[in-house]
């Protein structure tokens, strides 16, 4: 490895991580998740990143090469439609097949009568999780594993066999990803594990948003039961993908728990409660998390000031980041902030102008990390990105 | 962690090697290595369900 490009990781190690621990780095690092993006920067459809993530690989090694950034997520387009597809995964809109190319794949949530977790199987899923999830899930979201008790199948003994296999390279490709982005441009590879909360995983893959709303009226009981089943798995699967050397946070994706999906008294009693002792679990194996709040979680910004100082990182969507400073920048770095709109249809100008106020008004000192507010797709302009780079790069140095 | 809710079995864990050691002959070898690798495996198989669950 070139000695002048480990210099450039070692420096970029200590910025990003410097500025997660709420600390004032050199200069405010740049870690933009990118998910299509790349494949529109790099010449890809959506297709083809979503599809071969060795395409998706180069393209955001690329991203990271000519944008000059200190970090990025070694595949940010997050499903890998190729193995869905092998194993049967119905809830999948995939580009090329479903969609046109050039469009993202999209989450197909069931209607309510179809959820994939029946009102009446919250006690099998409370009892034995990973079981539920194999006997019960697994054959209702793929076209080719059988239900329990059902005749066996070529197709479902398959599914297992291609999915296993192809899910373990997939993992371990990562390996090899985060050496080319250390080698080839000195760029950290921004996060490593995957946490969901308890309430988002019964909404987003077991009993759909509109059952679960349900649920949290006619039987809130097993709705918290359910959670804390769930609890000590998410937890587990969190640590075993965490970064060995401790330095970059376990990605938290936060979906629906907050007001107004679900009410303030449903959040204090259900969605909070059965998060926070895994975020502390998590921290007392010295781990951050990355608070992903997609959307706008300003109503619950006091219940995350309960959390130990530089235990999160604090990612910003469209919420008011200048509030969120006022009541969480002492204790949390936070991420984020330049809205995805400004960068699909505002004009350099307007890019960098939000850039100059967020850098004035939350990184004066440190504790911040530039990023838009959410993923950023191949709707976003490729210069307006390229804005929001070279601003901070030369208006964010401390 | 709250005690109420405790899973059956443990996180990381389809099917206990206590329950396979039922399966099997008299281990006359290292039980410590069958088991260590059993489990190890074992663990694959949770790993699979679960990121399944999560990240696709």
């Amino acid at each position: 490895m070139a000695e002048d490009m480990e210099q450039r990781y070692a420096e970029r190690l200590s910025r990003y991580v410097t500025a997660m621990r709420n600390g004032k780095p050199d200069r405010i690092p740049i870690r933009p998740f990118v998910a299509e993006f790349t494949a529109k920067y790099a010449g890809y459809t959506c297709q083809e990143v979503a599809h071969d993530y060795e395409k998706a690989f180069a393209a955001a090694r690329k991203c990271a090469a000519d944008f000059d950034w200190d970090a990025v997520v070694g595949n940010m387009v997050y499903v890998w439609t190729g193995l869905t597809q092998a194993i049967g995964m119905k809830y999948y809109a995939v580009p090329g097949i479903d969609l046109p190319a050039d469009i993202g794949f999209q989450y197909c949530e069931p209607p309510e009568e179809k959820a994939f977790m029946k009102p009446d199987e919250y006690d099998q899923l409370i009892e034995d999780p990973t079981g539920f999830l194999f006997n019960v899930w697994l054959p209702r979201v793929s076209t080719d594993v059988g239900a329990m008790g059902g005749p066996t199948s070529y197709r479902n003994n398959l599914s297992f066999l291609k999915g296993g296999m192809a899910m373990q390279g997939y993992f371990n490709a990562f390996g090899k990803q985060n050496e080319l982005l250390r080698s080839e441009s000195g760029t950290v590879s921004a996060i490593s594990g995957i946490l969901k909360a308890p309430f988002d995983i019964l909404a987003d893959k077991l009993r759909g948003y509109i059952g679960l709303t349900m649920d949290l009226f006619e039987r809130p009981e097993k709705v918290l039961a359910a959670c804390e089943a769930l609890m000590p798995h998410l937890t587990h699967v969190a640590l075993s993908g965490a970064d060995p050397e401790k330095n970059v946070p376990i990605g938290l994706w936060m979906h629906r728990g907050c007001v107004p999906f679900v009410s303030r008294k449903h959040f204090e009693n259900l969605y909070w409660p059965t998060l926070k002792p895994i975020i502390e679990e998590i921290w007392s194996h010295g781990h951050q998390v990355l608070f992903y709040a997609e959307g706008n979680w300003d109503a619950h910004l006091e219940s995350f000031t309960e959390l130990p100082d530089a235990s999160i990182v604090y990612h910003v969507d469209m919420g008011d980041i200048f509030h969120v400073h006022k009541v969480l920048g002492q204790k949390f770095c936070i991420s984020g902030g330049i809205p995805n709109f400004l960068l699909s249809y505002g004009t350099e100008d307007q890019v960098r102008d939000c850039c100059r106020k967020v850098i004035a008004g939350v990184a004066r000192d440190g504790g911040y990390i530039m990023d838009a507010g959410a993923i950023i797709q191949n709707d976003a302009r490729i210069e307006n990105v390229r804005a929001m780079t070279e601003f901070t790069r030369e208006h964010g140095v401390y | 962690m709250p005690e109420k809710g405790k899973p059956k079995p443990k996180p990381g864990v389809c099917i206990p090697w206590e329950q396979k050691a039922k399966e099997l002959a008299r281990i006359s070898g290292d039980e410590q290595l069958v088991r260590k690798v059993w489990e190890d495996i074992d663990a694959l198989a949770y790993a699979y369900i679960w990121q399944c669950l999560l990240s696709f």
